[in-house]
């Protein structure tokens, strides 16, 4: 198998080039998903036997909490794949994650928040789902605040990648907090083997638009923070002037 | 009570729903905004060391 590609995501212009020209590929499709999701889940779908119409906030609360975790995911690997082959590029990728990633812990613990008060008469109750996202949120603005202490950004790529690959732990945690202890939180709805909770084709349809069009929307605005990043990178660079005229 | 009346209430949930997409929507629209302005200030820090350092050549070459 030939490695060039590999090579390639390593060269700045290129990666700026290219994620200028993917943007698209993932915007549209995810603006098309998100509202198709929002008509399905809001309109098409029966209300819940025991939530009513309340259950409806899953549209909206699955796919924040989802990339809560799938983008600190991503930008722990992307930190590891930076530390272990000194790549310049994968460091940018993690920095560019940490912003978008913190902003959605805040959607999905205000939204979980909003579910929480007529469901189990709180807005908020330190059971471990909570808790551990809520450590989730300080991960990420640990990571960005470290980052942001350092005038060098090598050294901060360093440190802060450290930070990134240590949280990944917080990972798990999150996930499967409400298998193993007995939660106030709900068990999980899709990833369940064998028995989810929603049964309904115009139930699980729409939320599986949502999350598909969440994760392609969190691609085209890492590619877009990517473009920033590696400029600002960059800036003395000799490709720089020609990237800009173009 | 009519369709949309209907529709905006929820059964009794509007109160949580609604703020729920609220606050959804915009971090959906924060973060390209947020993208968009990192974007524009990279671009123009980048020109404007490339300004100076033609300066800086123009300078040199008439020293």
């Amino acid at each position: 198998m030939s490695w060039t590609w590999f090579h390639r995501l390593g060269s700045p212009p290129y990666v700026y080039r290219l994620a200028r020209t993917l943007t698209p590929w993932f915007a549209w499709p995810a603006a098309l998903l998100i509202v198709a999701g929002l008509y399905g889940g809001l309109v098409l779908a029966p209300p819940d036997y025991q939530q009513g119409d309340g259950f409806r906030m899953i549209y909206v609360h699955v796919p924040t909490a989802y990339l809560s975790i799938m983008i600190y995911t991503s930008m722990g690997i992307a930190a590891a794949v930076g530390l272990i082959w000194r790549m310049k590029v994968a460091h940018a990728v993690a920095a560019s994650c940490a912003p978008i990633g913190a902003s959605f812990t805040v959607a999905a613990l205000a939204t979980g928040s909003l579910f929480g008060r007529p469901m189990w008469g709180t807005y908020w109750e330190w059971d471990p789902r909570l808790t551990s996202e809520l450590l989730l949120l300080f991960l990420y603005l640990g990571y960005m605040g470290l980052r942001s202490a350092f005038d060098d950004a090598q050294r901060a790529d360093r440190a802060s990648a450290l930070l990134a690959i240590v949280g990944l732990v917080d990972v798990p945690i999150v996930h499967y907090s409400v298998i193993w202890w007995n939660s106030l939180h709900q068990a999980p709805s899709l990833l369940r083997l064998g028995r989810p909770t929603i049964y309904t084709a115009s139930m699980l349809v729409p939320l599986l638009f949502m999350i598909f069009g969440f994760t392609l929307y969190f691609v085209a605005v890492l590619l877009m923070r990517l473009r920033g990043e590696v400029l600002r990178r960059e800036r003395a660079a000799s490709w720089v002037k020609e990237a800009l005229a173009s | 009570m009519n369709a949309l009346t209907h529709f905006l209430a929820m059964g009794g949930y509007a109160r949580y729903l609604w703020p729920c997409y609220g606050i959804t929507f915009a971090v959906v629209f924060l973060n390209i905004y947020w993208a968009r302005r990192l974007i524009a200030r990279a671009r123009s820090e980048a020109r404007r060391r490339i300004a100076m350092r033609e300066e800086w050549i123009v300078e040199e070459t008439q020293a």
